[in-house]
């Protein structure tokens, strides 16, 4: 029998971002507190990228950071903001300048917009929407959703345009160097938003073995057909959370919402804990083993 | 029926009489979506008093959770604590809520119209607003297609108006049949939960009406508050005072007062 040979995907954090072209689409994993891709986010400002356009549901510190770092400028979205504290202080000041447009959709219009592009299909139908302003209201796109008559019943139904960006960018549990994720917990719209993009880069608190993976196939939301690119990023969605990895360090993120409601603020923020740090692993350096270790999910809680 | 042991004027907060409405707008084995904040808290009162079948299902995705500590996210792994399953936003959004099986949805809001439309997008104009609120989440979909909706929020003249900045979530959209002509499948908003009052809503016009005033509320205070023309009954009766019971479960639910705090303002 010849074995076959174990295809090797990863890449460095700082290669991910570099793979990433000024003025790119891409899909935003992680939901709220869960999984954002915050290491991802930092090494997109460290690499001064421009003009991106983030597709995701609700999204928090991680786009916040993006917007008041220029990097993105335009957000088809359903929600954003530091939740159970306030308004994302940045995205507030970036849109007065005129600096970051947000179209907005609901959640699960987007979650099926990004089924409809994993699909391969143009459009996909949903009842939410429907008599309000949704509907009517745009920023940027020409088109945003149209209401029709179903051909086969009568009824109305919204129709909200698929997605299929550059690249989807999501943090994960636990990877092969194939590409075949684990994600414990909630998913969020990771399955369908990791399938939507045309290259796709998964980022992971750990690496395991390929026949970690296939002793529990069942357990798999991400088979390694989808997968481009695998990147090794252990607390890399700190300050917020990972399902059975870490908690979110409320401290750590209440300094930086009361920080980022001055420009000022928010320049320190970035300079020091983003700008002044050589990658992720001298991040966490500043951070601190001590302070990082306290957050680890205590058993049988995931938190 | 049995007699309850009623707290008097003075020994709960507001919030705690909002959390104990909320709860009580729950029935024993609904499927419930709730958010974070007061709705999460309702929920888990509702759970531990008369509903301890009710179901609580979060949009991020995790479903009957059964959290013991407070969250502060929607997708607080708190949240997954002895849940029956983690799953995601098509599942939860999309098939559980679309697919027609959550029987009461809660949200709050920004701004409501007199017919329960709700804003969580803007403040001013829409070109120009004075400030960008989160945007409607899941909160659209919630109140699209939930079987009925319970609002809860603060009663003040700049919320409760009689045109909204923007229009995010369908209330009753301009009154009776307004719903079912643009195609919603959810039944509406049902009661809203004000921190002077219950509100409910006039079968025949669709209009928001006052259903109980809060101990030490007054009828000049509500009216003072509201801006919009609200029907008021000839009778309307107080609302029932939280029980020394559900006080001392809803103060274990959240110890630290991180969405009740001990020393919020009493009436």
């Amino acid at each position: 029998m010849v074995e076959t040979p174990v295809e090797d995907k990863r890449i460095t954090l700082k290669e991910a971002a570099k793979l990433i072209p000024d003025g790119a689409h891409l899909f935003w994993g992680g939901f709220g507190f869960q999984r954002p891709p915050m290491a991802f986010a930092h090494e997109l400002v460290r690499q001064k990228k421009r003009n991106l356009t983030i597709y995701t549901c609700g999204s928090e510190m991680d786009i916040d950071i993006l917007a008041g770092a220029y990097v993105t400028s335009r957000f088809e979205l359903a929600f954003f903001a530091i939740e159970g504290i306030g308004l994302a202080p940045n995205i507030q000041r970036r849109i007065r300048e005129g600096a970051v447009q947000i179209e907005d959709y609901t959640n699960l219009a987007m979650a099926l917009r990004f089924l409809g592009g994993a699909l391969g299909v143009p459009f996909m139908p949903l009842k939410s929407m429907l008599g309000t302003d949704l509907l009517t209201k745009t920023k940027f796109k020409p088109k945003k959703a149209e209401v029709i008559t179903c051909p086969f019943t009568g009824e109305k139904v919204v129709l909200v345009p698929s997605v299929r960006p550059d690249f989807s960018i999501v943090h994960v549990s636990r990877v092969d160097r194939e590409g075949n994720a684990q994600i414990d917990g909630i998913k969020g719209e990771d399955v369908e938003g990791a399938r939507a993009g045309k290259k796709v880069i998964v980022l992971a608190e750990e690496i395991v073995d390929t026949e970690f993976i296939r002793s529990q196939p069942d357990q798999t939301a991400i088979p390694n057909i989808y997968v481009d690119y695998v990147v090794e990023c252990p607390w890399g969605a700190y300050p917020m959370m990972v399902y059975n990895y870490y908690d979110y360090d409320m401290e750590h993120i209440r300094m930086y919402y009361q920080q980022c409601k001055t420009e000022e603020g928010w320049q320190k923020y970035c300079e020091e804990y983003i700008m002044s740090v050589e990658d992720h692993m001298d991040f966490l350096k500043k951070i601190g083993m001590e302070r990082l270790l306290k957050l680890r999910a205590k058993k049988p809680f995931p938190y | 029926m049995e007699k309850k042991n009623y707290a008097k004027l003075g020994e709960f907060t507001t919030l705690e009489l909002m959390a104990v409405c909320g709860a009580r707008a729950i029935k024993n084995g609904e499927v419930v979506f709730v958010g974070t904040g007061l709705p999460m808290i309702a929920a888990m009162l509702a759970k531990r008093t008369h509903a301890p079948k009710a179901k609580i299902v979060y949009e991020a995705g995790f479903i009957d959770s059964n959290a013991i500590d407070i969250a502060l996210s929607i997708a607080d792994s708190r949240l997954g604590y002895r849940a029956s399953a983690a799953i995601g936003l098509i599942e939860t959004l999309g098939l559980l809520l679309q697919g027609g099986h959550v029987d009461v949805g809660f949200v709050g809001a920004a701004q409501i119209d007199e017919y329960g439309n709700i804003n969580t997008t803007y403040i001013g104009d829409f070109e120009h607003p004075t400030v960008r609120l989160p945007g409607s989440g899941g909160g659209n979909d919630i109140v699209s297609s939930a079987k009925r909706i319970v609002i809860i929020m603060t009663h003040e003249k700049r919320k409760m108006v009689k045109k909204l900045d923007y229009l995010t979530s369908p209330g009753h959209l301009d009154g009776p049949g307004a719903r079912e002509k643009a195609g919603l499948l959810g039944g509406g908003p049902s009661l809203v939960v004000t921190n002077l009052c219950q509100m409910d809503f006039d079968p025949e016009t669709k209009r928001i009406r006052l259903a109980t005033i809060h101990p030490g509320v007054s009828l000049q205070d509500i009216r003072e508050n509201t801006g919009f023309d609200l029907i008021i009954p000839e009778h309307v009766p107080t609302t029932e005072p939280p029980t020394y019971e559900e006080l001392a479960i809803l103060r274990a639910i959240d110890p630290h007062g991180i969405y009740i705090p001990r020393s919020a303002q009493t009436r």
